[in-house]
């Protein structure tokens, strides 16, 4: 009885002590929302909120192996097989054209699937909806033109790596 | 007995909240009275009960909470660092791919001249120093990412996967990708 | 008999009225109990700084309050730091505890920018810095040191982690498991679900909606792995999405923080293995 008493005495204090603080602190606070504060958050988390009881488990996703398993497969697959391309053209100088238009290709797939893995990390369709699908469309116009453009780079001039190698050198 | 029990509450309730009015209620609500099952219908506070939800009070008190810190009070450590260095490497190295290659798509359209030869010349134009710089520049990005890369590769078999070799194999990756990449710099 | 019983339940009810009477009887401090001792050693005082957030008052920003201890008088560790101070200097101060030996998980929090469990951390003896103790990072606080674990335990019932069978065992006795299988558990069913792990993760942090975080994985391997389960391929359908496993970016937090010595990171490493061998 006595250690319940002291708390809620104690509680009561406090809340008489504090309660002038608190009015102060609100008006500080309103009036420092104007101000552009350093400790703004990017993406504040939004308030908790739970769905269903605390007894249901959370519901399990539909099973979609080309955006998991075989997504993670593609992914290392893409990762090894850049190693020797990476390689060789420190080796011999420079690559032939069929290896080099395989280089870009494998170079613009990992790219997308970075920028696409980071998209899904940062931008929650659930959080920002609109945000997410602009950066998804975003990136989808950008490949695009990324393999169009090196295509013609290809085509039309000495190769991505003999490129790179002449302006190094230069 | 139930009735009794929602005359125990409610008084303690006023007890509680309404010390004035507790001493009138202790008059009614004296033992005579309430053996005799009197007292009780002609009390307000018996019908004012409590008409929230209970389920909704824990997840109107959720709506208030805040988030702990997170990525300012971390320690910092190899592995996080590293792993964020990996990631914005990667961007680094990606972005002006796709900012060049569509650039290039376009450059007959908007006038650019973004041909190798031009490149070139504009590179060759640069003093020593600036040339050395922007290779490094361009070079510590890819050397860390392929390094780092090769590090995941080897993870995603399983292998390599204790505390000491993940710290080991963190800074082995950091002075190997600067080393080669000044080596790239001074080619 | 029975209305007797109701009315001296009534003045239990009001006593708050002597509440003033009963704070006199305050407690004493384990300094002011001590006989004075000429030959004590100088005071090693250290400084702790500590996240507080009072749901009473949610309107008040979380802030970082600092007590000051005496380490000569202090045991060995945060737990036992943490309890002196709600003993002797501030009882409001809120924070989960109860083994006070590693087995329970209830005292995880962040110390000193680490995850860890406070009753296996060592109060670090330099008496010049100052330690810091905050909630489990990116979790919703409840209060103080008090972190919603809620998400997390349903999350844990999402992955169903028990035994599932339909076969009977040959001898209507037991499942029996042969020592090699049974090896394949070690290091996974010590897991104490303390979310010490799963709170380090960063992707944890940006995805825990949907991301089921290294704790919980390392517990859906412990069942994969489990040679008397018969729905592997239940299971590893239940994983197969962009979220449940694949937002691990093998950051390898998980493995470094754990209090246990247990290796969340390979245990996502070889779920990744399993699901990719489909």
């Amino acid at each position: 009885m006595a250690s319940f008493a002291r708390s809620s005495l104690l509680r009561q204090t406090l809340a008489t002590t504090r309660s002038p603080l608190l009015r102060q602190n609100v008006g500080v606070s309103q009036a420092v929302a104007f101000h552009a504060s350093a400790k703004k958050q990017i993406l504040p988390p939004l308030p908790q909120k739970l769905d269903g009881t605390m007894n249901d488990p959370v519901p399990v996703p539909q099973p979609h192996p080309s955006e998991g398993s075989y997504h993670w497969t593609f992914e290392r697959a893409v990762c090894v097989g850049l190693i020797p391309l990476t390689i060789a053209p420190f080796a011999a100088g420079s690559l032939n054209p069929v290896m080099d238009a395989v280089l870009c290709s494998l170079l613009v797939a990992h790219s997308h699937v970075g920028f696409q893995a980071a998209i899904i990390d940062y931008f929650r369709p659930q959080r920002v909806p609109k945000f997410y699908s602009l950066c998804n469309w975003l990136l989808r116009a950008f490949t695009l033109t990324t393999a169009v453009g090196l295509y013609e780079f290809e085509t039309n001039d000495v190769g991505v790596t003999e490129a790179l190698r002449r302006v190094w050198n230069a | 007995m139930f009735s009794q029990k929602v005359a125990q509450q409610s008084l303690r309730r006023l007890a509680v909240q309404q010390p004035l009015s507790m001493q009138w209620s202790m008059m009614r609500a004296s033992p005579a009275a309430m053996a005799l099952g009197k007292g009780l219908q002609s009390r307000p506070a018996t019908t004012a009960s409590n008409t929230e939800d209970p389920t909704q009070i824990l997840a109107k008190q959720r709506l208030n909470r805040p988030v702990s810190p997170h990525l300012a009070i971390y320690k910092p450590q190899i592995g996080w660092i590293g792993s964020s260095l990996h990631r914005i490497t990667g961007v680094v190295l990606s972005g002006p791919l796709y900012l060049w290659a569509t650039a290039y798509l376009f450059s007959p359209a908007l006038g650019w001249h973004l041909e190798s030869a031009s490149m070139v010349a504009a590179m060759g134009a640069l003093p020593v120093a600036a040339k050395i710089a922007l290779k490094s520049i361009l070079a510590l990005p890819f050397t860390y990412h392929s390094l780092n890369g090769l590090r995941h590769l080897t993870w995603d078999l399983g292998r390599g996967l204790t505390n000491s070799a993940i710290i080991k194999s963190g800074w082995t990756v950091v002075g190997l990708s600067v080393a080669t990449a000044l080596g790239l710099a001074f080619i | 008999m029975a209305s007797l019983r109701s009315t001296s339940r009534l003045f239990a009810a009001s006593r708050p009225f002597f509440r003033p009477a009963t704070f006199a009887r305050s407690y004493a401090t384990v300094e002011a109990g001590e006989p004075a001792n000429a030959s004590e050693p100088p005071a090693k005082m250290k400084s702790f700084k500590i996240y507080r957030w009072n749901p009473d008052t949610p309107s008040e920003k979380p802030t970082m309050q600092t007590y000051d201890l005496d380490l000569n008088k202090t045991g060995p560790m945060m737990l036992d730091a943490l309890i002196r101070i709600k003993n002797e200097q501030d009882p409001t101060l809120t924070f989960r505890r109860s083994c006070r030996e590693g087995i329970c998980g209830s005292c995880a929090m962040n110390i000193d920018g680490v995850n860890t469990l406070a009753c296996l951390c060592r109060i670090p003896t330099d008496t010049n810095t100052e330690s810091r103790i905050y909630p489990l990072p990116h979790t919703y606080v409840v209060k103080d040191l008090v972190p919603d674990l809620t998400l997390f335990y349903k999350q844990y019932k999402s992955i169903k982690p028990y035994l599932q069978r339909d076969t009977p065992s040959p001898d209507g006795l037991e499942y029996r498991q042969s020592p090699e299988d049974r090896k394949k558990l070690d290091g996974l069913y010590e897991c104490i679900l303390c979310a010490c792990c799963s709170t380090s993760c960063p992707s944890y942090w940006w995805n825990s909606e949907e991301y089921l975080g290294p704790a919980i994985l390392l517990q859906s391997y412990r069942w994969l792995a489990d040679s008397r389960d018969e729905r592997t391929a239940e299971r590893k359908a239940a994983l197969d999405n962009s979220m449940s496993v694949y937002r691990c970016h093998t950051i390898l937090n998980c493995t470094r923080t754990c209090p246990k010595g247990l290796n969340p990171g390979r245990a996502i490493a070889e779920t990744k293995k399993m699901l990719a061998s489909m």
